[in-house]
């Protein structure tokens, strides 16, 4: 796999974007800026592939890099991997069973309840809560977004966040595996798709942390595969295999809320949407919320269920998800002490952990910085303050360090430009 | 403690050799902004590449400090000086002043009110922390007046 280092789940369609700013100003991490009227994720390594953009822009530029249900076709035996948020989507009648059912329909050779490895994954982070008591809070893993805004943004948090394998890797790994073996394939012969609420899902498939490469092939979104899906539900009949194995344990990850049944010795805090996340990281890096076992953080408001590829209002699905854990109970029907078994193995992610430390610099490069920085809160000084967007730039800060990094120049503000022309007419009337 | 001494017992320079500075204010009882100003402090060191262990320090004095003025004070203005040696935050508020500045430093002391403790503060180890983290503190305070702080992070 190995997409290039400037690949990100979302691209903005210069022919359909209209320049209107909303994407620019709606980037958590400020890395889009507009260019001759279009927008672009210009700071492309600033990108934590959250989908924002995605959701806000009115016209439909930002395009999920997902792939389409017809790309399933290069891949001898095709594998599904439905996020729980899967199960939410359609009407109270519809069981996850009849889902999982009518992605075998619609093409599928082997559908898996996802759901099930995230029961196993809580008991392996349960585990790992128990065997690391000196750090809290140990931070969630399963949000890509999450993930890569702790690695750009908090990088002294990294060795907080949960070195235990997401379920749908752990998913995957296992199905590879045994598929392989099974039908005398050879594993590269095996398509895994992950059927997604989130761009970001991608990103850790083309672009994982922390491990060589992901075990999932590609990422279906949960919109695309809507509409197909509920002509193959028709088709459901009284079927008698049960390929639902979860409990409301596993399902309840779609709201992101591992307290559910899952980790009920340990003391959890969930915080979703990203605005909230990066207020309580910010806690946690000012040395806060120690007595905090586990912290879940999603980067989509009310969970995955809030993901910008789902169909379903996010409200609606939640209460679905309830009705869900209801009906199937927070007890889960696996063995703990065989999945402890291969938790190493299986579970553990030792890479994650690997120092992220910046490259400490040298006193000629302080020297330089320091400059810059006075550079930057001179031509602040200047700006008009007004937070625009006109220039480009999603604030005048913004500007003056991209005036600074040499991508910008002061006359992209409009302000400085019309305050050049009036100077310029001004000088024109003196000389006259 | 006579000013300007240090409970580390090193008399703090008036002024490193500041190569960016930058002024910034804490407005008492604000809790919707609190925060803020070590957040955007942090910003800056992350744009200097200050080492990442040194921005998490400075971040825990300066986030102590922030929400000490928050909640004691009635104003505070923040200075921050980056030379090539040393990252120094001064945190100079108008307020109420420590009548007790040793008993101020002892780990457990408070004076929290039961709001603020429902919001999370009043472990008394706010100021004990910032001693600790920082490489030299030093506090000065005058009753009725108000609390000067100062603290340096050496640069590696
Ligand atoms: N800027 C200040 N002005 C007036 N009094 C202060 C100021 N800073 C601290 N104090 C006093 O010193 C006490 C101890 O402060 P410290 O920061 O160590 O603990 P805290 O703020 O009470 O609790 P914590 O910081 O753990 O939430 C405070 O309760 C308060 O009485
Ligand atoms: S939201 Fe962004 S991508 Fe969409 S039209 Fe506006 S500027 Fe273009
Ligand atoms: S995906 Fe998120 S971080 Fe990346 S450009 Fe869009 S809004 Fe910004
Ligand atoms: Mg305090």
């Amino acid at each position: 796999m190995g997409a290039h280092d400037s690949f990100h789940s979302i691209k903005i369609d210069e022919q359909r974007c209209i320049g209107c700013v909303t994407c620019m100003h709606a980037c958590p991490v400020k890395a889009i800026r507009l260019r001759n009227g279009k927008a672009s994720v210009y700071k492309h390594d600033l990108c934590i592939d959250c989908g924002e953009c995605l959701r806000v822009c009115p016209v439909q530029a930002v395009q999920s890099m997902t792939s389409k249900v017809v790309e399933l076709a290069q891949f001898k035996v095709k594998v599904a991997l439905p996020s729980p948020v899967l199960y939410a989507q359609y009407s109270d009648a519809t069981t996850p069973n009849d889902i999982l059912l009518a992605l075998h329909k619609l093409g599928f050779d082997h559908v898996f309840d996802m759901a099930l490895s995230c029961e196993m994954v809580l008991i392996a982070i349960e585990e790992y809560l128990n065997r690391m008591t000196d750090v809290r809070p140990i931070i969630s893993n399963y949000c890509p977004a999450v993930v890569r805004l702790i690695l750009k943004n908090y990088p002294n948090l990294m060795d907080r966040v949960v070195p235990i394998e997401v379920p749908r890797e752990v998913a995957a790994k296992q199905i590879r595996k045994s598929l392989a073996a099974e039908l005398k394939l050879d594993p590269t012969e095996i398509g895994i798709f992950h059927l997604t609420p989130c761009p970001a899902k991608l990103i850790s498939i083309q672009k994982p942390i922390g491990v060589e490469r992901s075990n999932l092939d590609d990422a279906i979104a949960i919109r695309d595969i809507y509409i197909p899906l509920l002509n193959a539900l028709k088709e459901v009949g009284d079927d008698d295999l049960i390929l639902q194995k979860s409990s409301g344990v596993g399902i309840s990850w779609a709201i992101s809320r591992s307290n559910v049944g899952g980790l009920p010795q340990h003391r959890s805090l969930t915080v979703r949407g990203l605005e909230e996340v990066i207020h309580i990281l910010d806690q946690v890096e000012a040395g806060k919320l120690t007595d905090i076992d586990y912290l879940e953080c999603a980067a989509c408001p009310g969970g995955c269920v809030g993901g910008p590829l789902v169909v379903q209002n996010r409200h609606v699905a939640a209460a679905q998800v309830d009705t869900l854990i209801e009906q199937y109970g927070v007890r889960t029907r696996l063995d703990r002490r065989k999945i402890l078994r291969s938790y190493e193995e299986n579970y553990l992610i030792p890479g994650l952990h690997r120092k992220t430390r910046a490259v400490s610099h040298g006193q000629v490069d302080l020297v330089k910085a320091l400059e810059v920085m006075n550079q930057v809160e001179e031509t602040i000084g200047r700006l008009p303050g007004m937070n625009c967007g006109a220039c480009g730039a999603p604030d005048c800060r913004t500007l003056a360090e991209d005036i600074a990094a040499g991508d910008a120049v002061l006359t992209d503000c409009v302000f400085m430009k019309i305050k050049e022309l009036e100077d310029e007419v001004e000088g024109h009337r003196r000389k006259s | 403690m006579p000013p300007g001494a240090t409970s580390k017992g090193i008399v703090l320079s008036e002024s490193v050799d500041a190569r960016f500075r930058k002024l910034f204010s804490i407005e008492g009882g604000n809790f919707q902004a609190a925060g803020s100003v070590s957040k955007q402090i942090k910003m800056i060191l992350k744009q200097l590449s200050i080492d990442n262990d040194l921005i998490w320090r400075a971040m825990i004095v300066a986030y102590e400090a922030e929400m000490n003025a928050v909640l004691y004070a009635r104003s505070c203005e923040v200075t921050l000086s980056v030379s090539t040696h040393c990252v120094s935050l001064q945190f100079k508020d108008r307020g109420p002043g420590i009548p007790d500045i040793g008993l101020a430093m002892t780990e457990g002391y408070s004076t929290a009110t039961r709001e603020m403790r429902e919001r999370g503060f009043g472990a008394g180890l706010g100021l004990p922390n910032m001693k600790k983290t920082a490489d030299r503190f030093s506090i000065e305070s005058v009753v009725g007046e108000g609390t000067t702080l100062q603290m340096e992070l050496d640069i590696p």
